[in-house]
């Protein structure tokens, strides 16, 4: 009999940037203690400042803190590759990495260990920035141009600390930001976030098929992530590889996270199939889908989330599929 | 055997103003009696059992050379190397002419894979495209299709194999041509892609055998330029036990003639919930294992920007010529809570700075600490120094910072900086000396070994004419004196790492550590300085013959 070694699905791999206090270790702590359904490995410069609830912990061996939920954190020391090699060989593994990248670092140079660390694939670079602090470091002598480039190498910006400054310095805040960047800019209040937007649709969210997808159609609404509105599109049928490229460019910056199963046609003909269609800001990605999980076949679903307002469901499987 | 041997010689140069020369040392368990002539040590003389040693009669005893900034660790990985830089390399074991074109480079990787054993990977460092031009994967398949060939950037920067290296890796290709730092049809591995190589070369590189091996040589290398003590200026770049391991097996030998004084490398406190207070503590503990050649002092080594060969410092305006980035190793708030943190301990702080926006980061951090807390006789020391202008010179002055300088930047880096990273007015400057020594500032001058050749006269040579590669003279202005070039590499070097009470000079009480020339530096002149050939060294009163 030949054995054919299945070639493991990528992982995938999310940059948190951002200067010191932006509050990246704060999004790590969230993630960490999260009800997210994921097995997280997160890659942090320095266990001293993740709070991790002692009750949470499982067990604590040098480099690496295991939690009860299945998460991990380990701390980077000065090698990122041999960091990712240690998480890359957990078993299981899990579902997704996170690095958090140091605050002087340049999230879009650490984003390659994503791209081309063997076993890993880039899901997004989300850099934070301080509210309070951000337009001035960005005219700082020494971190200036750091702060303005690591923006710049972002998919997706969350302000943070929106809560600690008036609605209309958030507002200018927000508007700098867009002229520095053309990615979605999501103000963040003490720390909450919905990690269904920083977080890439997993594994977990594979195997158990399009269920899971399908009973987040009313998204939970709490305050954090009040800003945002999800829907899921249930496609009717597959889609065609252009056009479905097409309408990733297409879609605006309000379309904040796009994720899910799409059955795919190419142009060549052929049987349509299931890829996994991720989407954060402007970055997005079209893969097959792994073949050991059940699928059912169809047009598959996509989970979009939207800037709270924006949402016009009908409008966006439009702009999938021809109105009939 | 006698109580006191005395060394006599054509000239003792003893780096003391009182009395800057002499006739004979006279040594007494390592440690100089008295400096003087021998009608005038006859006190000491008839008191105590002595001899005459008068093999150096011919020659000049100098203070022992002391160098104090290299790296023992990464030497250690580089030095089992085959060297292939574009400037020449003379080494204990071998003479290692320039490699000046793509020609000569490829020439000399057909030599070297013919000496190798069949089998054995050929590491070549020292690839730099300024001379070399473009190096790739079919350039070495066209070498060897069965040896490994890896080439390394002379700055680390990237390194390029052939496709047997590919298979000797053991590496996915599929994945490593989704990387966007690695060109997999070019064999090129570069910034982050470099992590990937790493991973399947490390353990060869680092294994114990070959590690101490390039330790070993490291032995020689620093023997060889007449060195007795040297600094290792980040302690703990590869792992602080493992590298303590090390050191103390090649180097802790009655074979050794050097001793090396250790600063651990420090970003701030470590991981685990460290404490700023823990950490002092953690570093005032090191010279408890102290060794007699191993040694811990109350000095830290700390980082601001990115390395001066690898392009990566920082810049004030108009920052790099071809506008690309630096990088800052620690955060700016992060260096200055650690370093307010040594400070007020009393630590001797010494800090990495590349470009003139890393010497700014630092002395305004200097600036606020002596303000919060003025100290005096503090050693705060900018190492490197490749980028600075006149006006922060006069700050370090007030402010009591010293330097330890990388003056041979300006012969291998000046021109090619110029028409590459700078432009001529900030490179034909970098590292400048000239206004060190104009505003009062004791400086010394380093290799960083292997940025530089661990040759101290050699580095002194260019701190005193600041010729380059080329030929050419790069801003006279900021040549060291003659005596400022020597002193960078005895009395001044020894106050930069707080040793000026044991070494450094030649008077009564200090280390018998001697370097014995052929030549007066003084005599020679700054032009003759490289060429003055070297007996050997004497440590702590034993002699040491190259």
């Amino acid at each position: 009999m030949m054995i054919s070694s299945v070639k493991p699905v990528p992982i995938p791999v999310t940059v948190l940037g951002g200067y010191l206090g932006a509050g990246k270790t704060t999004l790590v702590n969230r993630l960490l203690s999260g009800d997210h359904g994921r097995r997280l490995a997160v890659l942090v410069n320095d266990f001293g400042e993740v709070n991790i609830d002692v009750d949470l912990i499982a067990s604590h061996d040098g480099d690496t803190i295991s939690l009860q939920n299945g998460c991990v954190c380990c701390s980077i020391a000065d090698a990122l590759g041999e960091s990712l090699d240690r998480v890359l060989a957990l078993d299981p593994l899990p579902d997704q990495i996170v690095i958090e990248a140091s605050g002087v670092a340049d999230p879009a140079k650490i984003a390659a260990y994503g791209y081309g660390w063997p076993g890993c694939r880039l899901d997004a670079v989300i850099v934070l920035a301080d509210a309070e602090t951000i337009q001035a470091r960005a005219k700082d002598q020494f971190v200036g141009e750091l702060v303005t480039r690591q923006l710049r190498g972002a998919d997706l910006v969350l302000v943070t600390k929106s809560d600690l400054v008036s609605s209309e310095i958030l507002d200018s805040v927000v508007g700098w930001v867009h002229d520095i960047t053309a990615v979605p800019v999501l103000p963040v209040a003490r720390g909450e976030v919905d990690p269904e937007v920083v977080l890439a649709m997993s594994r977990s969210d594979l195997n158990v098929g399009s269920a899971r997808v399908a009973t987040r159609d009313s998204p939970p609404l709490t305050d954090a992530d009040a800003m945002f509105e999800t829907a899921t599109l249930a496609l009717p049928g597959p889609l065609a590889r252009a056009r479905l490229e097409a309408t990733m460019n297409l879609w605006s910056q309000d379309v904040v996270r796009v994720k899910g199963i799409v059955w795919v046609a190419e142009a060549d003909g052929g049987n349509a199939q299931p890829h996994v269609v991720q989407r954060v800001g402007l970055r997005w990605s079209i893969e097959p889908a792994p073949t050991d999980i059940d699928l059912e076949a169809g047009g598959g679903r996509l989970v979009v989330v939207v800037l709270r307002g924006a949402l016009d469901a009908t409008a966006l499987i439009n702009d999938l599929v021809d109105a009939e | 055997m006698a109580d006191i041997t005395v060394f006599t010689a054509r000239r003792v140069r003893t780096m003391e103003a009182s009395m800057p020369t002499a006739e004979a040392v006279a040594v007494r368990d390592g440690r100089i009696v008295e400096v003087g002539t021998l009608e005038n040590m006859a006190p000491w003389l008839d008191a105590y059992d002595h001899e005459i040693d008068d093999t150096f009669s011919d020659h000049v005893i100098m203070p022992g050379f002391i160098d104090p900034h290299l790296h023992p660790s990464m030497a250690a990985v580089l030095l089992p190397m085959e060297f292939t830089t574009a400037v020449e390399w003379d080494l204990p074991w071998s003479d290692i002419g320039a490699v000046g074109g793509r020609v000569e480079l490829l020439d000399r990787l057909i030599v070297l894979d013919a000496e190798l054993e069949p089998e054995a990977p050929l590491f070549a460092w020292g690839h730099h495209p300024i001379w070399h031009g473009e190096i790739d994967r079919e350039t070495l398949n066209s070498i060897s299709t069965t040896r490994p060939i890896i080439v390394w950037h002379r700055g680390y920067h990237s390194l390029i194999v052939n496709d047997a290296c590919y298979r000797w890796m053991d590496i996915d290709l599929e994945a490593a041509r989704r990387h966007p730092q690695i060109d997999v049809d070019r064999g090129a591995f570069f910034e982050t892609g470099l992590g990937v190589a790493y991973r399947h070369i490390n353990s060869f590189l680092l294994g114990t055998e070959r590690f101490r091996a390039g330790l070993d040589r490291m032995r020689q290398v620093i023997h060889h330029g007449g060195q007795t003590t040297i600094g290792d200026a980040a302690m703990g770049m590869y792992g602080f036990e493992d590298e303590w391991e090390h050191l103390k097996a090649v180097m802790e030998r009655p074979d050794t003639p050097f001793r090396i004084q250790l600063m651990p490398f420090e970003m701030g406190p470590l991981g685990d919930e460290e404490s700023d207070e823990a950490m002092i503590e953690r570093i005032l503990a090191y010279p408890q294992r102290n060794t007699h050649r191993l040694r811990f002092s109350d000095h830290v080594k700390m980082f601001a920007d990115g390395g001066f060969f690898a392009e990566m410092l920082m810049l004030k305006a108009p920052g790099h010529l071809d506008g690309r980035h630096g990088e800052w190793m620690t955060p700016p708030e992060r260096f200055e809570r650690v370093a307010r943190a040594f400070w007020n301990a009393g630590l001797k702080i010494h800090v990495h700075c590349s470009g003139d926006l890393g010497v700014e980061m630092v002395l305004s951090t200097l600036e606020k600490l002596q303000w919060e807390r003025p100290r005096f006789n503090h050693r705060f020391t900018f190492e490197h120094f490749g980028i600075s202008n006149a006006q922060q010179v006069a700050r370090m002055a007030e402010v009591g910072a010293l330097a330890s300088v990388n003056a041979y930047y300006v012969y291998e880096l000046s021109r090619a900086f110029a028409d590459h990273t700078l432009g001529y007015e900030r490179a034909s400057q970098m590292s400048r000396l000239g206004s060190l020594e104009r505003a009062g500032i004791r400086f010394a001058v380093h290799s960083d070994f292997t940025m530089a050749p661990a040759k101290p006269l050699n580095n002194a040579w260019v701190a005193a004419n600041r010729l380059n590669e080329s030929g050419e003279v790069m801003c006279a202005n900021e040549r060291a004196s003659l005596d400022a070039a020597i002193k960078a590499i005895t009395c001044n070097a020894a106050y930069v790492l707080g040793l000026e009470d044991e070494i450094g000079s030649l008077r009564w009480g200090k280390q018998a550590d001697f370097t014995i020339l052929e030549d007066d530096p003084y005599d020679v002149g700054a032009e003759g300085l490289r060429d003055i050939p070297i007996w050997g060294t004497v440590f702590e009163g034993e002699k040491f013959p190259i």
